[in-house]
């Protein structure tokens, strides 16, 4: 992975009771720039071992002082959001990774449909703030649960007036899809994150009413699910290592010392794709086609099987 | 992520001969002859036709037009109110499809959203040293009709001139003969 570069929390506002935001800025020198829909890396040191997950940068792009993330508290996760929510408070220092952008705006677009499920509201705060600089077109489609991932609603209410839609679970309000995909002009592009059931409806209503690929452009949450511990073993180099239960195949390289290209550690960018000689693996990614995986495997997030060792072409 | 389909700028066009099964809401149908958009009605979302002459007998909505511009100008004014889901089919010779091609990106569709089935032989030749254009058939090799010099026609097509490139068939007889 490219360079690190350490920052200093600068302050932290519970926004929801599940939802805490994150401010950053240098700790030395300065913070590099970044496009709206860019993500960085936030390495969290549990005991011995090394969580990194992936996090949107909501600030505005034109202000590249600060850094800011929004981390929604995950119970089924391996202690990373647990982390940031308890353990990280202001004057902290943490390590984070340059931003990468996965989830750009589309320059050819003429209207943007933005749609947010809960914490998947955090890479639209940074496009709002470059539309709205651009004077752009948009609409924004937020569903959430009220008072426990509503994050910035009001904020936004005030600074979008009628160019917000929001869908409050908690009061019975449902985001109708077909009706929010129909009626938009020739030159609309639309953006969506949020869960995997939000992302999956979307896309499937979309190429049914006939939007090609190429407007429907998504993000996933990118994180890792534990599994069971698995034994790998490297065809090159000969070395074995146990993988537990709670790590990510790819943080258990990484701290062996081994190093894997990577972007978005959630198995969608396709950057770490590793070819495998032997074994059964738990394909948990959204990037390879069947095909391809017979012979290769997305490390950050698919697992081995625990009756046999996984042999690597590493 | 999406990544959106790239135009290769040189290469020689594939085109389709029926109309594909992508979904659409609208299909909007241009033809130069209305009895070559045949391939094309096997789709079950509501059509118009669009086209410059001949007979379709079928039970679609049909515009004709007495000029190719007149029919880009509604072409253009139809893109301009439509709505995503819209998909655009065009059957004609190659100056004729790729015109209206360009005429759609310009108006958003995106290269997705167009089905091109070429028919006749007509092609658009671009010198690549004095970029003139001109009308040509099948033939491999043709004299500039701006500076006059041969051209050897390259198998290069450009979607964004939507032209064979034409280049200087011997090198040793840069000019045109009969140039004054
Ligand atoms: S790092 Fe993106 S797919 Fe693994």
């Amino acid at each position: 992975m490219s360079a690190l570069m350490e920052v200093r929390v600068c302050a932290v506002r519970q926004l929801t009771p599940v939802v805490r935001e994150f401010t950053f800025e240098a700790a030395e020198g300065q913070l590099p720039g970044f496009s709206s829909g860019s993500h960085v890396q936030v390495l969290m040191p549990l005991g011995e071992r090394t969580l990194r997950n992936a996090y949107s940068l909501l600030g505005d792009p034109a202000d590249s002082t600060r850094y800011r993330i929004a981390v929604r508290l995950q119970d089924a996760s391996r202690g990373g959001s647990r982390y940031l929510h308890e353990r990280v408070a202001v004057g902290d220092r943490l390590q984070l990774s340059r931003p990468h952008n996965l989830f750009p705006l589309h320059s050819q677009a003429s209207h943007h449909v933005l749609v947010a499920g809960g914490i998947g509201i955090t890479p639209f705060m940074a496009y709002i703030a470059e539309l709205q600089a651009r004077g752009a077109s948009f609409e924004l489609h937020y569903a959430f649960r009220g008072r426990l991932t509503d994050a910035y609603v009001d904020e936004l209410a005030e600074r979008l007036g009628d160019r917000l839609h929001a869908y409050d679970s908690s009061a019975g309000q449902r985001l109708d899809l077909a009706a929010l995909l129909a009626g938009q002009p020739l030159g609309t592009h639309l953006y969506a994150c949020g869960p995997q059931r939000l992302l999956d409806g979307l896309r499937e209503q979309a190429r049914a009413l006939g939007w090609p690929d190429g407007r429907v452009h998504w993000e996933a949450f990118a994180a890792p699910e534990p599994g069971l511990a698995f034994r790998v073993e490297l065809a090159r180099s000969g070395q074995r290592i146990e993988v537990p239960a709670d790590l990510s195949l790819l943080e258990a390289l990484e701290a062996a010392g081994v190093e894997v290209p990577n972007l978005c550690r959630g198995g969608v960018c396709g950057q770490c794709a590793t070819r495998y000689l032997a074994g059964a693996v738990e394909h948990r990614d959204h990037y390879l086609d069947e095909a391809q995986r017979a012979d290769s495997l997305m490390p950050c997030v698919s697992r081995g099987g625990c009756a046999s060792a996984l042999l690597l072409d590493l | 992520m999406t990544a959106s389909g790239t135009d290769t700028i040189f290469s020689k066009p594939r085109y389709r001969t029926a109309a594909s099964p992508q979904p659409a809401r609208r299909r909007l149908l241009v033809a130069q002859d209305a009895a070559c958009a045949v391939p094309l009605l096997d789709h079950p979302a509501p059509a118009l036709l669009l086209s410059l002459g001949g007979e379709l007998a079928a039970d679609i909505q049909q515009e004709r037009f007495p000029s190719p511009a007149a029919l880009y100008l509604r072409l253009q004014l139809l893109l301009e109110q439509a709505e995503v889901g819209t998909r655009l089919y065009v059957v004609g010779d190659e100056t004729f499809v790729w015109h209206v091609y360009r005429l759609a990106r310009h108006a958003g569709l995106l290269g997705d959203e167009i089905e091109l089935i070429k028919s006749g032989a007509r092609r658009r030749l671009y010198c690549v040293h004095c970029a003139t254009f001109q009308d040509i058939g099948e033939e491999g090799e043709a004299n500039c009709s701006g500076c006059g010099v041969r051209l050897l026609v390259r198998e290069h097509f450009s979607q964004r001139l939507g032209a064979y490139m034409g280049v200087c068939l011997d090198p040793s007889r840069p000019y045109g003969e009969d140039r004054p």
